[in-house]
């Protein structure tokens, strides 16, 4: 299928499914009220702890704001365009999964377009004002290449996030259950994302750097920005390499879709 | 009562045996803890106390609020919402038993089933990885039993008032992310209630959501002294019965409102 008709085909599927959302128009409402001052509160929560403590391992309340806002950004836009993914055991534990594999688009499209959580914009608008009001305050010395490197950290840090519902969705035609260890990798990769990586101990940092590479979503980006020095002395190269990370992580996160496709059995139910 | 000690046994069995989702739960839990305890280390390496807060006090916090989702399932119950979009709460209200009590019962099954599996679990991990301390006196072991027990019962009555509201908007999920936030907010949850501006901590400490988390992770820390540690158990146990008591006067509006199809 050529890319214009796959993406004409995606943005049909995406009208159906934002046109139901819209259905219960009080209770989408609320949600995105809800959804928005979710993330306000918790960025309120760790300003209340700047009430009480001067820094964090030397970050200012307003450098911690920027980590909080980029990387909100980017799980707040991966979660809304991915959520298919973290519903896929439910289509195969009710068997709705077998009746995608009989139409002529690619399960990967259906899934995608199956859910697309738009209630997820007041998150998304609410982290993006955290990112304006701490830019704001932060000094940053502007230069056209901080700003690229702004603007694909968080496209970077999207598709980090998406390939991690993605993988976890593709170990769920194995275990047909969620596996909530998927859930601490997004939802809790979106709070460990808030913080400074340099805070967390060697083995977890090592772990989210190179082997699920969160800390390229916000803290190694960031360090280039704001021209902070790097407690862990890894090579400055690395806080531009988010782009490069992200496609590299991408990539089995397609394999690993790909086998699970595979090796789907269905449930029978 | 024979009748309620069932439903509670029933309760508890339904949750024991989804034994996977409790494993997964106690590493979710875990991993959150180890996050906002390594947030909490950076932080007090500035300075030795907050808000009369130690470390080692903000650590056992971490894992305590951790152990306590489980518990009182703040979050994500909507066990009696389904029943009224599906329709099964028309016969679950004709059955010849009180409708709230059965469903707290259940709750009373749960929760003992959720202490077991997930808080014990959770806390375990943050003793060895973190050091978490236990209650530091007798007196308040004694008073932890009936602290958490108030927990639980507030958040049956706070979540059963949640659900009730599907009888007048039809989806829950609104209602679900305003109630959420409001319990994060005001239950003491993210960041101790002692560690907030002393103007504000007072008068969050003395509504119903405090007695919820707040107060029990007190008990738990041996932050209340004798007087205050019978204040607060009478505290929990106004608001246990005032939260019962609303959610009745709730049952009995919707009920006005409920027709039930035949056929």
């Amino acid at each position: 299928m050529r890319i214009n008709e796959w993406a004409s085909l995606y943005v049909r599927l995406l009208g159906a499914q934002i046109r139901a959302q819209l259905q219960y128009r009080a209770s989408f409402l609320l949600q995105v009220a809800g959804h928005g001052m979710i993330t306000v509160l918790d960025f309120v929560a760790t300003a209340v702890l700047f009430y009480r403590f001067p820094n964090l391992a030397g970050w200012s309340l307003g450098e911690v704001a920027f980590l909080f806002g980029l990387g909100g950004m980017a799980f707040g836009i991966s979660d809304m365009v991915c959520s298919g993914f973290d519903r896929l055991s439910i289509a195969i534990q009710t068997g709705t999964f077998d009746r995608v594999l009989t139409r002529p688009v690619a399960a990967f499209t259906q899934v995608l377009a199956s859910d697309f959580q738009l209630r997820r914009l007041g998150q998304i608008g609410q982290a993006a004002l955290v990112l304006a009001v701490a830019i704001a305050i932060v000094d940053v010395n502007w230069t056209p290449l901080k700003l690229v490197v702004l603007l694909s950290a968080l496209v970077s840090g999207v598709f980090i996030f998406s390939a991690i519902w993605v993988i976890g969705a593709a170990i769920t035609f194995w275990t047909v259950q969620t596996s909530e260890v998927t859930n601490a990798f997004t939802y809790g990769g979106s709070y460990l994302v808030q913080y400074p990586m340099s805070i967390y101990a060697d083995w977890l940092r090592h772990f989210f750097i190179f082997v699920v590479p969160l800390g390229f979503v916000s803290y190694l980006p960031s360090l280039y920005i704001l021209g902070r020095a790097d407690p862990l002395e890894l090579p400055a190269a690395l806080q531009l390499c988010s782009p490069l990370v992200a496609l590299a992580f991408v990539i089995p996160a397609c394999g690993a879709w790909r086998l699970g496709v595979h090796h789907y059995q269905s449930t029978g139910s | 009562m024979r009748l309620y000690w069932e439903l509670a046994v029933r309760g508890f069995q339904r949750t024991v045996i989804y034994r996977s989702a409790a494993v997964s739960a106690v590493i979710t839990n875990s991993f959150f803890g180890f996050i906002f305890s390594y947030v909490f280390i950076a932080l007090y390496e500035t300075r030795a106390e907050a808000g009369g807060y130690t470390l080692a006090d903000a650590l056992t916090f971490v894992f305590v609020t951790q152990a306590m989702i489980g518990l009182v399932e703040m979050w994500a119950w909507w066990r009696i919402a389904e029943t009224v979009q599906s329709g099964q709460v028309a016969t679950d209200l004709s059955r010849p038993l009180d409708f709230q009590l059965y469903w707290l019962a259940q709750d009373y099954g749960r929760a003992v089933c959720q202490l077991l599996v997930r808080s014990v679990p959770t806390l375990l991990v943050g003793m060895v990885a973190f050091g978490v301390r236990l209650p530091p006196d007798l007196a308040h072991w004694l008073a932890l039993g009936p602290s958490l027990l108030f927990a639980v019962t507030i958040s049956f009555a706070w979540r059963f008032c949640l659900n009730l509201t599907t009888f007048w908007w039809t989806d829950h999920r609104g209602v679900a992310s305003i109630s959420g936030l409001a319990a994060m907010l005001l239950a003491g949850f993210v960041v101790p209630l002692a560690m907030l501006p002393d103007a504000v901590r007072t008068p969050i400490y003395l509504m119903p959501l405090a007695s919820m988390i707040a107060i029990p992770v007190d008990v738990f820390l041996g932050k209340l002294s004798d007087g205050r540690l019978i204040a607060a158990l009478l505290l929990q146990g106004f608001w246990a019965r005032a939260a019962l008591g609303v959610g009745r006067l709730v049952l009995a509006a919707a009920l006005r409102k409920l027709v039930v199809q035949g056929g």
